[in-house]
């Protein structure tokens, strides 16, 4: 195979098939240059879209203290800034979302006047509040059931502990629980 | 008068890469490039009639001009960031000199552009201007899939420039918004934490909604609206001039003189005629300067003037800075949106156990049925080229018909969702009054 063609100053300039044809070290090359290329740009556009994939958040944390279980007032208490309703009844202790489930607006809880008896999953329970969402109307019972509207799903209900250290109650925001969790102090 | 020639040539060499030498080739070398190739030498009479096209294409276009402008100007004023961006806003509307003449005109003339697209497009489909005619090369079809796209572009500039007061209003339509888009399966969730830059509307959420509103969206835009005029001219015109052709009637005309080897150059006593039909020039177009410029002045003027006293008129709100723990009561997405707010209201589906989220059905699956229908749309209709480029053909009856329900539906659904819900997304007739709820809780 010749490295360098020789060109006669008289010859006619025709394009060379033979270095065209496929296979040949020229048309390697010519396909080796583009796919670079391609390649480069391929490559360029990933760490371009990938930047925008964030590695820290600086989010607030999803576990954090709440203070001293006994210090919680009875009752329902809700932490605007974590939209969480924390709940009291005498010793024990739940947490539930304050997210809608249909598209994450914030739901206001209501005290009904009157208890009601509702059948949820064929068991008869009372309920004495309810969660509204302003956004689409979804509407749930205390206990984060949703019986009314778009919502698709039941609020969250969110772990609780106590801290070893200090004793204070501890939300754990990551982790899911079932609706039967109660945390008894 | 020697210095004036030289001048003159100088100046043609400094400036010109090459120079046409007739009119003929100054007119080609204008036709032949992508961005200059806008207007014709002469445009139909049909083309420039006020009621065929009603100048809505003309309307969205001056819109955006007034939006690319007054959007430079506050793009000196406005600072993306969650700590400056409600007080930058505020200082715009209230300390800027004309600042709240600038954010009413470009907020206005968003919505109005909204309004504008969807009327052409509605323009587009009821006069069965997606349709090709009988020329060779055209492609109407494709330039309506490049409306689409514009349309759906026109909403997403819409809707990312919404985020940026950073009120309430602005905050959680976005989270209405964006968890739309995470009830996409599988993909849902990571979608919306690409868009948010996290996992709550925050600072990468803002700077990534302003760079797509200030640069992505409208690049896009600009390239899109190029290619969509560009495409006009190669398609012959708006479809009214098919339909101007269509009324000629057919006459002999001559052949062209060329070279030909086949038999019919030698066949004695042949003579090769074509039947066409041919638009009478002379009688049935114009100039397009001055008739189509002065058109578009006009109708620049009026979209202008209405702009301008709409923004005198009609005031800009700016709630209260955003709240993430506050949800305002009700909370409403854009207006154009609010169909969509009204369909995924009502389409959670539940069959037995299994439950379909309404924003998927209402968010994802159906506008997606929609805009699928729409692109597929000028394949499937099948009536003759006679309903090309009119209004209502009787041949289009029944699409029409569809097509016109879909739209008053889509806007009914608006009305209902803009006048007649209140609080907790309940029925409220306007003469009724809303409870009052606590803002806070």
């Amino acid at each position: 195979m010749k490295l360098f063609r020789k060109h006669h100053a008289n010859a006619p300039v025709v394009v060379p098939s033979a270095s065209d044809r496929p296979g040949s070290r020229r048309a390697f090359l010519q396909k080796f240059g583009v796919g670079s290329v391609l390649a480069a740009i391929a490559g360029l556009g990933y760490q371009s879209i990938r930047s925008l994939v964030p590695n820290v958040l600086y989010e607030p944390p999803q576990v954090f203290k709440l203070g001293l279980p006994q210090q919680l007032a009875e009752g329902v208490t809700f932490l605007e800034d974590k939209r969480l309703y924390v709940f009291r009844e005498g010793e024990s202790y739940y947490a539930i979302s304050g997210a809608c489930t249909h598209l994450g607006c914030t739901v206001k809880y209501t005290k009904l006047n009157q208890v009601k008896q509702v059948e949820i999953d064929g068991e008869r329970k009372t309920v004495t509040g309810e969660f509204n969402c302003p956004c689409h109307g979804s509407k749930f019972y205390g206990d984060g059931t949703n019986f009314a509207g778009p919502a698709p799903r039941p609020l969250r209900w969110f772990r609780l502990h106590i801290a070893p250290d200090d004793g204070q109650l501890v939300v754990n925001m990551g982790q899911e629980v079932e609706q039967n969790f109660r945390l008894t102090v | 008068m020697q210095i004036v020639q030289s001048t003159k040539k100088l100046y043609r060499r400094l400036t010109w890469s090459w120079i046409p030498r007739s009119d003929k080739e100054a007119g080609d070398a204008i036709v032949k490039n992508i961005l200059l190739h806008w207007f014709p030498h002469k445009v139909s009479k049909g083309s420039i009639s006020w009621w065929y096209s009603l100048w809505l294409g003309t309307m969205s276009f001056v819109l955006f001009v007034i939006l690319t402008v007054t959007g430079i100007v506050l793009m000196f004023l406005y600072v993306p960031s969650v700590e400056r961006a409600y007080a930058s806003v505020k200082d715009i509307e209230y300390v800027v000199s004309f600042g709240w003449f600038l954010r009413a005109m470009h907020r206005m003339s968003a919505h109005l552009m909204v309004a504008t697209v969807f009327l052409h497009m509605v323009r587009v489909f009821v006069t069965g201007a997606y349709k090709n005619g009988r020329s060779v090369g055209t492609n109407r079809p494709l330039n309506w899939i490049i409306g689409l796209a514009l349309l759906i572009c026109t909403l997403l500039l819409s809707f990312t420039g919404y985020l940026l007061p950073w009120d309430q209003l602005a905050y959680w339509a976005i989270t209405v918004g964006t968890n739309i888009a995470s009830a996409a399966p599988i993909v849902g969730e990571k979608i919306r934490y690409f868009l948010l830059g996290g996992n709550t509307i925050d600072q990468g959420t803002l700077i990534r909604f302003y760079v797509l509103h200030v640069f992505f969206l409208p690049v896009i835009l600009v390239s899109l609206f190029a290619w969509h005029m560009w495409r006009i001219r190669k398609d012959g015109g708006l479809a009214v001039v098919d339909r101007e052709a269509l009324s000629q009637k057919p006459e002999q005309v001559a052949p062209v003189k060329s070279k030909t080897y086949s038999l019919l150059g030698i066949t004695n006593g042949t003579t090769v005629h074509v039947q066409t039909r041919m638009v009478n020039e002379e009688e049935n177009s114009l100039p397009s300067v001055p008739n189509l410029s002065r058109r578009i002045w006009l109708v620049t003027l009026v979209t202008m003037l209405l702009v301008m006293v709409s923004s005198i008129i009609v005031p800009t709100p700016l709630e209260a800075p955003a709240n993430p723990s506050v949800t305002p009561n009700p909370a409403k997405a854009p207006w154009y949106f609010l169909w969509l707010q009204e369909i995924v209201t009502d389409t959670t589906i539940k069959l037995g156990s299994f439950t379909l989220n309404g924003a998927l059905v209402g968010g994802i699956l159906l506008p997606g049925i929609l805009l699928v229908l729409a692109i597929w749309w000028p394949y499937r209709d099948r009536s003759s080229i006679n309903a090309t480029g009119v209004w209502f053909a009787p041949e289009r009856k029944r699409q029409n018909l569809i097509f016109l329900a879909l739209c008053l539906f889509v806007i009914l659904l608006t009305i209902v969702g803009t006048f007649l819900r209140g609080p907790y997304w309940d029925f409220y007739w306007p003469w009724e009054a809303w409870p009052t709820t606590p803002i806070r809780f």
